[in-house]
């Protein structure tokens, strides 16, 4: 389990690399897509299941669909993997940045973080952590629910006012 | 610092690098705005499952709701930019690039 960890972690960094240093969009997207199926899989690894599946439905299911569709949209024809130098002095830069991170940290490191902290203070709860912190939006975070939801209910006319327009301005239709 | 935390630590260095450092078109740099706000959502679960305080796991539930409103606000913004706009030439609006 422990080595499961490790692995999902250094997945989630190298897949987070690529999408830094990659030039084209459409793989940018991909390595986006499999860097959250990593970072849920580390939740999951600390124990926050229900954390991990809100981040798989919203994040991966809602938010990276519609950046895939915008991207099919305004990419560009004929997308390039790397195109010279300059992308591999970035991707190799990224590499050398979190090797050198690592070794300045490698001798403080144990087994510690990799599952002593379990979800329902070991044993003392009789539910699970992270399902009952997020039913605080109903009791005394109702105030900061009506909040999100007002501003997702904004958001989508902002967004609604920015791609209009017929004839003035700088945004018109095609 | 434990690899846990090095970890969305470091993505999140990256991806800022990547955020200012961006070559070609704005949607990479939508892209590693995404993959900040990944990490931060990481950061903000972990913490609060490490230190068994629930009350905290609303924080990434609001970081979540938000970013989704940033997200789709930056996509419109892209969308918007390339209606008028050559969609190849994006990465010509870098006045604020380093």
């Amino acid at each position: 389990m422990v080595f499961f960890m490790f692995l999902f972690e250094v997945c989630f960094v190298f897949w987070i690399i690529s999408v830094a240093s990659g030039p084209s969009p459409y793989y940018g997207v991909v390595g986006l897509v499999f860097g959250a199926v990593f970072g849920c899989l580390m939740l999951v690894g600390v124990g926050g299941s229900f954390i991990s599946l809100v981040l798989f439905l919203i994040y991966l299911g809602g938010m990276l669909v519609v950046f895939a569709y915008s991207v099919a949209l305004t990419g560009d024809p004929y997308p390039s993997a790397w195109r010279g130098y300059g992308d591999l002095f970035c991707m190799v830069g990224y590499v050398l940045f979190v090797v050198g991170a690592v070794m300045y940290c490698f001798d403080k490191w144990s087994l510690e973080g990799y599952g002593d902290v379990v979800m329902d203070a070991s044993g003392l709860f009789s539910v699970r952590m992270d399902y009952i912190g997020v039913s605080w939006f109903y009791s005394y975070g109702c105030v900061m629910f009506l909040i999100a939801g007002w501003g997702l209910l904004l958001t989508l006319f902002v967004v609604l006012d920015l791609v209009r327009g017929l004839a003035w301005g700088t945004i018109r239709s095609i | 610092m434990t690899p846990l935390h090095l970890s969305y630590f470091m993505t999140f260095i990256i991806s800022m690098t990547g955020f200012m450092l961006h070559r070609t078109s704005l949607i990479s740099t939508l892209l590693c705005l995404e993959a900040m706000m990944l990490s931060l959502f990481i950061a903000t679960s972990v913490c609060p499952i490490q230190l068994q305080t629930t009350s905290f796991m609303l924080n990434p539930m609001l970081i979540l709701t938000f970013s989704a409103c940033e997200a789709s606000l930056g996509l419109s913004l892209l969308v918007a930019s390339s209606r008028t706009h050559n969609p190849n030439n994006l990465q010509n609006l870098n006045l604020l690039q380093c």
